[in-house]
């Protein structure tokens, strides 16, 4: 059975403090003073707080994620070539923020762009972009790495970073 | 890797802001930083799109609506690729959106806006104009807290 290792995490918005977690918690993870379980306490797959919560702020994260669905290539190049033309839609309404002569348009042109980059991402998600650790998003970060390694503007580090933790 | 030598800097750019809220949503608030970074170099480097103006947009917008969607609709349908499906109905509901907005402000000008405000469901990118944002967002159902304000 696939069974990955989880913590609990607390959504501090919903919490209504009933403190039922508090009550349930064999190893005291969820008491602490900043709101959040402490992941380093919390046991992996017990779940107790999370269903013992009344205002459903008690959730499982998880420390590894499988890979996502498949995609075909043709699915992908669709989507992509959208998400492109998303991006071009951004940069159009981004300039258009700087020359628009009343604040009606500006804030019109504003509100274009944040949709085209919102849409953009969103088509990434489903072309094999879903989450940080795939194997895409990984080749990404190397294909950067390499691309840039002339630039000293580039940050490198947040690459090496995110390649060993991910 | 070919094919990644084809993305601009502003498809890199949104690549890396999708994969900073993905690790906004692992809470992976350190590597978060990190992808927006990498989004925030890439936007940087990009060429601005100068002179482009409302035409500019419009055009952008109807061109996703006439040759975009349909055949990525098509392939999609014939993968049985459910995720595609959802992220394509969103965006062209939102892309719709967009499209009747800027014919309203084409007949109406800044009175469209002038007194009320602009929001954006920061989900689907469903555009609202008025006071009062729908409880929940019309395209992708989720509550009024994730429709912001647009700030002018």
């Amino acid at each position: 059975m696939y069974a990955p290792e989880t913590y609990a995490s607390r959504n501090i918005a919903l919490c209504t403090k009933d403190c039922l977690c508090l009550f349930v918690c064999p190893t005291g993870a969820t008491d602490t003073e900043n709101g959040q379980v402490d992941a380093t306490k919390c046991i992996s797959g017990c779940r107790l707080c999370v269903d013992a919560c009344p205002s459903g702020a008690l959730s499982l994260m998880y420390r590894s994620y499988p890979e996502p669905q498949p995609k075909t290539d043709a699915v992908v190049e669709k989507l992509m070539a959208l998400a492109k033309s998303k991006t071009e839609l951004e940069a159009a309404a981004t300039s258009l923020t700087e020359s628009a002569e009343s604040a009606e348009l500006r804030t019109l042109a504003k509100a274009i762009a944040m949709s085209a980059r919102i849409s953009a991402e969103d088509l990434y998600r489903e072309s094999r972009y879903m989450i940080p650790q795939s194997s895409e998003a990984r080749e990404l970060l190397r294909f950067m790495l390499d691309e840039e390694r002339s630039d000293g503007e580039f940050p490198q580090e947040a690459v090496r970073e995110l390649l060993d933790s991910l | 890797m070919d094919a990644m030598k084809e993305l601009s800097r502003r498809e890199l750019s949104a690549l890396c802001s999708n994969l900073a809220k993905a690790c906004e949503k692992q809470q992976l608030f350190e590597q978060q930083k990190r992808f927006v970074e990498l989004a925030d170099y890439h936007a940087g480097k990009a060429d601005g799109a100068d002179g482009a103006d409302l035409k500019t947009i419009e055009a952008v917008v109807k061109g996703d609506l006439d040759s975009g969607f349909g055949p990525a609709f098509d392939q999609a349908h014939a993968d049985h690729d459910r995720g595609a499906l959802r992220a394509l109905t969103w965006s062209q509901k939102a892309t719709a959106l967009l499209d009747s907005l800027l014919k309203r402000y084409e007949r109406q000008g800044d009175a469209l806006i002038e007194g009320t405000n602009v929001y954006v469901c920061e989900i689907c990118g469903f555009v609202f104009v008025g006071d009062n944002p729908p409880d929940v967002c019309p395209i992708c159902k989720v509550p009024k807290s994730k429709i912001v304000k647009v700030r002018g």
